[in-house]
């Protein structure tokens, strides 16, 4: 019954008992298990990283989970990712900004030792939600220039009834209400995205606040400021939408206003167009990202913005940018295995091709399939490192992917049906007075929607009453705005402008009858009387003589 | 007598000792033990028990008799057979040494600096001396996440393992262990080092010396946490941990899979056995039983877990045999089908996740897909046509009077109160919960003031600190500490709208006492409701962030960071999953920690750290499919009462608290009633109060899709899935398509009869797509509130409770828009009227003049 557990408590000799750990050792060296189970091609890999894209590659993640393959990921911040990439934490990192060299506080920001490629996975526009109250109601329409973004954030500006916004919104003033800037407090590729464009496009504002030249990932804020921080993308969005929330202004990701059904800013471009980061409006922009296109280049597929920025087509969001994985590229890696190598392959795989078609939905824009097919190039490098991954049959231009023209490269399909901005988003014009932050996902949608439902998409309900391409009050010749209909009526009545349903169906055939009658009446009206007044006339002359 | 030498005294004691290895099935098969470790039976999942004695023997000086430390160990576990990655499995023992200095966290190298603690890992091979040596377990075959866990470099005074009665020859050397040793390992030749390889399934050895020469998987700090730890024993030495087990799939180097046996490894640490008067090794603990350590503090060398490989630890050990099963087959990432994407729910995470290898794997079948989203934009999605199917749960107004859609019932699950609370004194963990709505709605609505900071908001200066302050929380989970923490003045919920928010919200607002401490009345201690959420309007599917209050500090970073205190307290989350996670690692997301990384550097605010084991205290709300998943506690939630809701009590007594379970959801969906397939069916809050034994958190979730109007294709597949999902899918298990945990299967019979039912007969509807139209002329001004259900069912006496829900929670889209939009109001009266008016009026200004012609011309 009752059996000794260990019925060797001393070796007998201790060196046979060396020589036998040592056979042990031998053996199962020798016994390089051939009985793994075929399944088990898959391992876990683990990553860390941006919270920018974290909305997209969450939901890629439970989608390979059907492959059979787990990814733990972990939004803790660009600036994090790239550390715990580097110090061999993780198996990939995502960033939306490369390796810096030196963060701010004089830290070493490289990959170390670690060889890796940079791989873009999706795009997106680094969005401004914000909370303005006016008689109880939010602004959903809000329109802003580059320049007064930049006053914002630098706080030169700090109320809301500014005359920089009020010109931004073609004379419509808001009231008076102390702007709130909401920051990152972490480490954040969002901020480094936002502050290299504000210190490309605004030195003069952004960088004697900031104190030199260059971006950040860690915003500085001004003591003696209205300016909050929070930590991670999620809270931006709390701290916004809370009800204390009222006068604030953030930049997260587009997603995030869009899953919390909250408005952003209409940027302005450098064509005079207030516009969204719309997946078609990102998508536009980014034709105008300098890729690096030097394959022996560390920074290859890495980007320069500065054309995304001042880029000159009516429909460019101007803060668009891409998001990058950081690829263990090291035939000797020590994190790497087959296994994982194959994983990571076939998780960016599905990510690249099928996963791109979601990203408009979920408030990003897909790569055009050039990119797809640098970072697959990319990726392959993953089987040059171990020729045991499989990388067969995996197609990029086969991608079951409708914003991909097949067999075209370098055709951006969602730029090219991207559409028009209104006229009543054009400088001096409008504002259109449609709701932002819906994330259209057709063409027709992002127009402005002729049908509301047409507009709908995750994050939105159609927005009932309102006949956006109609209502604008606008000269359609010359684009010239008529003054808004309640201008010159009190401040508040300004700030909550009525727009006029621009025809009721129900009305057409009253006034249709009406127009009828009258016309009748136009037509006959003087001849009848004509007739009548000579009739009269001849009868009193008759009745005279 | 003095022939023998002391070290041989002390092996022929252990020679002697009466080892037992008693393994037991379940209760009822607990008949003979046998020759090794074998598990009884794996029809029940293999619990497995075993004792064995276990010994600490210290030379005698000076003529003095051993000191010897005799106790008898039995290690619990609760199943060890077909497991699966990352599942957790039960451990608890009995008869160890009781621990002291106890570790916040004693997961992987953080656990170290304890005494006497169990350390508990997960080794390949199985402790079977008659196997093969390379089918054995070894210490080189048992996984740790760190180098500190396995080698050791010290000055040689403090190498007590070179001191260990048990050790061989080879390892009382300076240097033992692994030999020539890699250069990364940059060992100090005055150092006593002892290296203990790790040799991973492939058979590559890992030197094990440093960072650099760990396996792969291990990396302190990674999102993957280390499993194994040093588990703490209470004063009478028993203890109790969830171990979670690893794969092949998540640890190729430990490399265990269904093929490959592992084993569970608990090592008693008692104290290193010495031979010598050797001072390291023959110490006791410095810290007293049921102490902790949260300074992280040195601890005794010979007593702590740092040594588990060295012979006289190791040999202590007891050993639970696993198997695992086999891994599901998963979808090839090269199948050209394009997936049907089904918008929705994140209730139906783990189902999902379950259930589309069963959809891929099968050519016959479409390629399912669940995009999760929120409830209301995936019905959205549905209702204009950019989704085939969305998964809800309850009905919702149709924007479009002309749309029919269906709702087919496709899980019956729900939401929980997810909970981590450690009990006082290092005593293990609360594993049961008392929280009545009233306890929910007071953590919702901000209403404990967290610190001496939430103590300055106006209104609530009284009100306790926390939820375990709170006399109604004592009197119904006595035995709590009483330390205040901010992490238990909230419980963290979902900042965006979801169902699941609105069922529990109704909950709140169907129960007396909640909805009168919302209302304004202060609990029966004088608690009262935090003013910007009095007379909150519930239900509701969005919980708001109401307050504003910032407190005011001399503190240099809250004065640069001033941010609304109740905000940062709640900081919900935007995914349920992500509640999950943080549940289950006592990281609760409460935002206010304000400090700097240097002097020089800007203060930040940010996210507390992760809560010390001993004094963990966190709520979440859940999904029962995640709870399920993760092995998260859940809390019982009270159904009926006796007691007036304005009376002070000091007990549980008179009021009923139901965890979820098969019973009480069985209880509870038996009450749903079947509204016809364009429809949830009815299952409100105030309906599940008449039964006490149903849990209050059960939900159903629908599919929903189009009756017309559906591309047939796409029409063929929803059905097609809802067929599959409601047949074999509700098939309990493990499996690929079968029905996950934290689900009770809809069947033909029984309580989910109507269930099932309802979902072929929608099933067959959406097929079919011949729903007809909407009458031309529907019924005048059908009010909205038609559509939802409460209004039409609800009893009498809950009327004002059921009125709530009928009102409509989605009228913002419109009235916060910006831009005021007249509405385009016709009146057809009007419409008719003005034209005949009109003609009215030309008839009579032509009347006049035609009247008087005509009088002229009869006068004529």
């Amino acid at each position: 019954m009752n059996t000794p557990l260990n019925s060797s408590p001393r070796p007998a000799g201790r060196k046979r008992a060396a020589l036998a750990a040592l056979v042990a050792l031998l053996s199962s060296a020798l016994l390089i298990t051939s009985a793994r189970p075929a399944q088990a091609a898959y391992t876990q890999i683990e990553g860390s990283g941006s919270t920018w894209s974290q909305g997209i590659v969450a939901q890629w993640i439970s989608d390979v989970d059907a492959n059979g393959m787990k990814i733990a990921y972990n939004g803790a911040g660009s600036s994090q990712g790239r550390k715990d990439f580097a110090s061999n934490v993780t198996d990939f990192g995502i960033t939306e900004i490369p390796y810096q060299g030196k963060d701010e506080f004089g830290a070493v920001d490289t990959a170390g030792n670690r060889e890796f490629a940079y791989m873009p996975i999706v795009a997106g526009g680094t969005a401004f939600t914000y909370q303005v109250k006016v008689g109880g109601k939010p602004i959903k329409d809000l329109r802003l220039s580059g320049d007064t973004i930049a006053k914002i954030f630098t706080n030169k500006i700090t109320n809301w009834n500014d005359a920089a916004i009020t010109k931004d919104n073609n004379g419509r003033k808001l009231p008076s209400l102390t702007i709130v800037p909401v920051v990152r407090s972490d480490g954040s590729g969002t901020t480094a995205q936002f502050t290299a464009w504000l210190d490309k496009q605004f030195p003069s504002i952004w960088q004697p606040y900031f104190g030199k030249t260059g971006l950040t990932s860690y915003y500085p804020k001004k003591s003696g400021t209205k300016t909050i921080s929070a930590a991670g993308s999620d809270q931006v969005m709390n701290t916004i939408s809370g009800s204390a929330g009222n006068g604030t202004i953030g930049y997260v990701e587009y997603s995030y206003p869009v899953n919390k059904k909250y408005p952003v800013v209409k940027l302005l471009n450098k064509a005079g167009y207030f516009v969204e980061p719309t997946q078609y409006n990102v998508a536009v922009a980014l034709t105008k990202a300098q890729i690096n296109s030097d394959p022996s280049s560390q920074a290859y597929l890495t980007s320069i913005l500065d054309g995304v920025y001042t880029s000159t087509d009516n429909r460019a969001y101007p803060l668009s940018s891409y998001s990058y994985m950081l690829l263990p590229t090291g035939a000797k890696d020590q994190r790497m295995t087959t296994s994982k190598r194959q994983t990571l392959a076939d998780f960016m795989f599905y990510s690249l091709c099928e996963g791109q078609s979601k990203a408009g939905p979920y408030g990003y824009s897909p790569l055009p399939l050039n990119l797809v097919q640098a970072g697959f190039d990319q990726l392959k490098k993953l089987s040059v490192a171990d020729p045991a991954v499989d990388f067969k049959d995996r197609d990029v231009t086969k991608c079951n992917n409708p914003t991909f023209v097949a067999g075209n490269l370098s055709k951006n399909k969602l730029a090219e049906i991207a559409p028009q901005p209104p006229a009543c988003d054009k400088v001096g014009a409008g504002p259109c007075g449609t709701a932002t932050g819906t994330a259209p996902t057709t063409p027709e949608a992002a127009k402005g929607a002729d049908t509301p439902a047409g507009a709908a998409a995750p994050g939105e309900a159609p927005v009932a009453g309102a006949a956006p391409e109609a209502a604008p009050v606008i000269d359609p010749e010359t684009g010239v705005a008529a003054p808004a209909a309640a201008s010159t009526t009190g401040e508040a009545a300004v700030a909550v402008p009525t727009e006029l349903a621009s025809g009721r169906p129900g009305d057409a055939k009253v006034f249709g009858a009406l127009a009828a009658i009258e016309l009748i009446i136009i037509v006959l009206a003087p001849g009848v009387g004509a007739v009548y007044f000579r009739r009269r006339a001849r009868r009193k002359l008759g009745a005279v003589s | 007598m003095s022939i023998l030498r002391p070290r041989e005294i002390a092996s022929l004691l252990l020679a002697g000792l009466l080892v037992v290895l008693m393994v037991t099935g379940n209760s009822s098969s607990a008949t003979a033990a046998s020759t090794s470790a074998q598990v009884s039976s794996a029809a029940d999942g293999g619990a497995f028990s075993a004792s064995k004695t276990i010994t600490r023997v210290v030379k005698g000086l000076d003529g003095a008799d051993d000191q010897v430390d005799s106790r008898s160990f039995t290690l619990n576990v609760d199943h060890t057979v077909n497991l699966r990655g990352r599942e957790r499995v039960g451990i608890s023992w009995s008869g160890a040494h009781p621990s002291g200095a106890r570790a916040a966290d004693p997961y992987g190298e953080n656990g170290l600096n304890q005494e006497y603690p169990v350390v508990i890992m997960q080794c390949r091979g199985i402790d079977n001396p008659s196997l093969p040596a390379a089918q054995q377990l070894r210490p080189e075959t048992c996984w740790t996440t760190s180098r500190q866990q396995r080698s050791q470099a010290t000055d040689p005074s403090l190498a007590v393992w070179m001191h260990d009665a048990k050790a061989s020859d080879e390892d009382r050397q300076l240097k033992s262990g692994l030999r020539d040793l890699p250069a990364e390992c940059s060992d100090a030749a005055t150092d006593a080092t002892h290296t203990t390889p790790f040799v991973a399934a492939s058979g590559k050895v890992y030197a094990a010396c440093s960072g650099s020469t760990m396996p792969p998987e291990a990396a302190v700090g990674a999102a993957f946490p280390p499993a194994e730890l040093s588990a703490y024993s209470d004063a009478n030495g028993s203890g109790s941990v969830n171990f979670e087990v690893r794969s092949a799939t998540e640890n190729e180097s430990l490399g265990c899979s269904n093929t490959t046996p592992c084993s569970i490894v608990a090592v008693p640490i008692m104290g290193i056995s010495c031979d010598d008067d050797d001072y390291q090794c023959r110490r006791e603990g410095r810290f007293e039983a049921g102490s902790s350590n949260f300074a992280n503090e040195g601890v005794v060398p010979s007593v702590s877990p740092q040594y588990w490989w060295s012979a006289s630890n190791w040999d202590n050990r007891v050993t639970a045999p696993l198997t695992f099963g086999l891994p599901p087959d998963a979808c090839a990432v090269l199948d050209k089908r394009a997936p049907t994407a089904f918008y929705g729910s994140e209730l139906m995470n783990q189902a999902s996740l379950q259930w589309a290898p069963a959809y891929c794997l099968n050519q016959k079948r479409f390629k399912f897909q669940h995009n999760r989203i929120g409830d209301d934009p995936a019905y959205v999605l549905v209702e204009n046509g950019q989704a085939p199917a969305a998964f809800v749960s309850g009905t919702r107004e149709i924007e479009d009077k002309t749309t029919r859609i269906g709702y087919a019932p496709t899980a019956v699950t729900g939401f929980a109160v997810g909970f981590v609370i450690d009990e006082p004194n290092n005593a293990g963990e609360r594993t049961q919960l008392n929280l009545n709505a009233r306890l929910i709605a007071k953590l919702l609505t901000q209403s404990y003031t967290g610190s001496s900071r939430g103590q300055q908001r106006p209104g609530i200066e009284k009100n306790p600190l926390s939820l375990n302050l709170d006399p109604e929380f004592i009197a119904l989970n006595p035995g709590l500490d009483r330390i205040d923490r901010e992490a238990a003045a909230t419980v963290l919920s979902l900042s965006e709208s979801s169902d699941v928010i609105k069922s529990l919200t109704a909950y709140l607002e169907s129960d007396p006492e909640a909805k009168r401490f919302i209302s304004g009345t202060p609990d029966p201690w004088g608690m009262v409701v935090n003013p910007s959420y009095k007379a909150l309007k519930l239900p509701t599917s969005e919980f708001p962030l109401r307050d504003t209050f910032v407190p005011t500090s001399s503190l240099e970073c809250y004065i640069q960071n001033p941010a609304p205190y109740f905000s940062q307290l709640a900081s919900p989350v935007n995914s349920i999953t992500k509640i999950a996670s943080a549940v289950l690692d006592a990281w609760p997301n409460v935002q206010t920690k304000c400090d700097r990384p240097n002097a020089g550097d800007p203060f930040k605010v940010g996210r507390v750290e992760r809560q010390g084991i001993g004094t963990r205290f966190m709520l979440g709300i859940v999904s029962l499919g995640d709870a399920e998943r993760y092995g998260l506690r859940t809390a019982a939630l009270q159904t009926s009462s006796n007691v007036s809701p304005s009376s002070q009590f000091t007990s549980a007594a008179d009021r009923r608290f139901v965890a979820p379970s098969t019973e009480s959801l069985t209880a509870a969906v038996k009450l749903a009633k079947d509204k016809g397939s364009r429809s949830a069916f009815d299952l409100t809050q105030p309906m599940l109060r008449k039964q006490p034994a149903a849990y209050p958190g059960t939900m159903v979730v629908y599919t929903t899709a189009k009756l017309r109007g559906l591309d047939k294709g796409e029409a063929k597949k929803v059905s097609e899935f809802i067929k599959i999902a409601t047949n074999e899918g509700q098939t309990p298990g493990s499996g690929n398509g079968q029905l996950p945990d934290g689900y009770l299967p809809i069947r033909k019979t029984g309580a989910t009869a109507a269930l099932y039912a309802s979902a072929q007969r929608v099933a067959k509807l959406i097929a079919e797509q011949r729903e007809p139209a909407a009458p031309a002329t529907p019924k005048p001004s059908k009010p909205a509130a038609a559509a939802q259900p409460p209004v039409a069912s609800a009893p009498a006496e809950v009327a004002p409770a059921a009125a709530a829900p009928g009102s409509t929670p989605t009228d913002s889209v419109v009235a916060t828009d910006a831009t005021v939009a007249t509405a385009a109001q016709s009146s057809g009266p009007a419409g008719v009227l003005l034209p005949l008016l009109i003609g009215l009026a030309v008839l009579a200004g032509l009347g006049g003049p035609v009247t008087r012609l005509v009088h002229t011309w009869r006068s004529r």
